[in-house]
């Protein structure tokens, strides 16, 4: 019962609701008793706790009512499982998505190293024109305009091909992609004949395309040396080509090593000569000097796999060419006078037939 | 609306120190969706937004009625600093430590005032458990007498007791309990 007149009394002190006199009294007792001091102290403390704590009771209270009336107010869609989900573990989907990303991407990119050899292998067919060094030209053309102003620079071709001549009267074959998008087409050949030429007809399937001389200048090729195979050569015949992989006429000898082209092509012939860019649509002649096949292209990555069109299309055309144009049937040569020459002296012959075939666009 | 009313920062200190609902009330609406904001970016959810963010309004309410807020930035800042402080504290807690807090906004320190609030929360808590252990009918007495400050007649009616001091007796062993059971866990601090 003392303590808890003891508690009236400290409550009355704390509050301030004595009179002076006892507050004196007290406050002179709080100096001598210490156990009463620190009673007082504590209780003061407890009852300061208490009454903060339910003041923040309230204000959390308060807030909490704020925060349900702003919900009520905004009739804000409450968030789904899934961007709660995606918000607390964003970073470790992150890391797993790149983990898997890399390893996916990694797994890809050494399969496809394993197999690129193998690709190579099987897959590209690469058509043999040349894209000419158009600088070097234009500086050459540059250095010459030095000497003669007047004369206009000439424009470097584009791309170059080989073609050869069919008949005496001045038309040629060579490859179809060759001339492909061709503003205009100029032929020369070794001894420097020059010629503008004009494309009067193009099998795209064959890839052929005939050419004919429009220059006025022309008088005709005179005989032509070779004559054309019709049936088909025989695998192992030894064969040979000359074409303008380069400025100057290349000799390229080998054999015929399939009787079929790129891809069981049956048009065409494989044949193991080392071919270049330039060297489409040139002759592909056997020993015996006949014209056997238009060389057209090779495999990428495989040297020594060349194809040549088979020469049965490259007639065949020609004796459809009256049917579908207006031209005059064409005067094939009949006569071969390459048959028996050593090879040097079969090449002296072609080459004034085998023309660099210069396209311009 | 009632918006322009607040429109500045001295407004709602004012309104606050009034003890002005509607200004503590406009200022809650007003910053919420920025921590809410910064608390989902930064890996938390809805609920841990409001609980921070309650906080921090707390702690600048708390600061304001005090009178010791020296604001060298504005509310909104100073509410984010809170915030953000409170909110790596939580995340460290949890054992996620944020090696880069996401920040959306500018923030000036504030550590001091978040200890102290932190302070205060512990042993807010422990008032809150002990008057938890403490059972009815002594929790509702002390907090009719202490905290709602009704007067010993009201509360003497609403017990049932015979007269005051029964009554009075009553929350005297209440009020001894809960001091045992309170200064048994807090220890208190500096004061």
């Amino acid at each position: 019962m003392l303590e808890y007149r003891a508690y009236e009394q400290i409550e009355r002190y704390l509050n301030g609701e004595m009179a002076i006199e006892e507050q004196q009294a007290f406050e002179a007792l709080l100096h001598t008793d210490v156990r009463l001091s620190e009673q007082v102290r504590e209780h003061k403390q407890l009852l300061n706790s208490l009454q903060k704590y339910g003041k923040r009771q309230s204000l959390k209270q308060q807030l909490q009512n704020i925060h349900t009336e702003m919900e009520a107010e905004t009739i804000e869609a409450t968030p789904s499982g899934w961007k709660v989900f995606w918000n607390r573990h964003k970073q470790t989907v992150a890391v797993a998505a790149s983990v898997s990303m890399l390893s996916v991407f990694g797994t890809l990119w050494s399969v496809q190293q394993l197999k690129t050899p193998v690709q190579q292998q099987t897959a590209r067919y690469v058509e043999l024109r040349r894209e000419v060094e158009r600088l070097k030209k234009t500086q050459t053309a540059i250095i010459n305009g030095i000497n003669d102003a007047s004369k206009p620079i000439p424009r470097a071709a584009a791309f170059s091909g080989t073609g050869f001549a069919i008949s005496a009267d001045g038309y040629l074959v060579t490859s179809s992609h060759v001339v492909e998008g061709a503003d205009s087409i100029m032929i020369e050949n070794k001894s420097g004949l020059k010629y503008k030429v004009s494309e009067v007809y193009r099998d795209e399937i064959h890839d052929l395309s005939i050419l004919k001389i429009s220059d006025p200048a022309f008088s005709g090729f005179g005989k032509l040396p070779y004559t054309f195979k019709t049936n088909e050569s025989d695998l192992g015949e030894k064969v040979f080509t000359l074409g303008y992989p380069r400025e100057d006429i290349v000799f390229g000898e080998g054999s015929l090593s399939s009787g079929s082209g790129f891809e069981g092509d049956t048009t065409a012939y494989q044949i193991s000569i080392p071919l270049n860019p330039g060297n489409s649509g040139g002759p592909l002649l056997d020993d015996k000097g006949n014209l056997i096949g238009v060389i057209s292209g090779k495999q990428a990555g495989q040297e020594g796999a060349a194809f040549a069109v088979k020469s049965a299309y490259l007639l065949q055309m020609i004796h459809e060419l009256p049917a579908s144009t207006t031209m005059a049937p064409m005067s094939l040569p009949k006569h071969n006078s390459l048959l028996g020459n050593t090879r040097p002296q079969q090449l002296k012959k072609l080459k004034d037939y085998v023309f660099v075939v210069k396209v311009y666009n | 609306m009632k918006k322009s009313l607040y429109e500045t920062d001295e407004a709602v200190i004012d309104g606050i120190r009034r003890d002005d609902e509607r200004a503590l009330a406009y200022l809650y609406k007003l910053y919420f969706p920025m921590i809410s904001h910064f608390i989902l970016s930064n890996s938390g959810t809805d609920d841990e937004a409001k609980d921070i963010y309650q906080e921090g309004v707390i702690v600048f309410y708390e600061k304001i009625r005090d009178n010791s807020l020296e604001l060298s930035c504005q509310i909104k800042t100073y509410l984010y600093s809170v915030c953000r402080r409170l909110w790596l504290k939580r995340l460290a807690e949890k054992g996620r430590y944020a090696t880069k807090l996401e920040d959306t906004d500018n923030f000036v320190p504030v550590e001091e005032d978040t200890q102290q609030h932190e302070e205060q929360e512990k042993q807010f808590g422990i008032m809150g458990e002990a008057l938890g252990q403490l059972g009815e009918p002594c929790r509702s007495l002390l907090e009719d007498y202490y905290i709602n400050t009704q007067p010993m007649q009201v509360i003497t009616e609403k017990f049932g007791y015979t007269n005051t001091d029964t009554a009075k007796n009553q929350k005297y062993k209440c009020l001894q309990r809960l001091k045992k059971i309170f200064f048994a866990a807090y220890k208190p601090g500096v004061e």
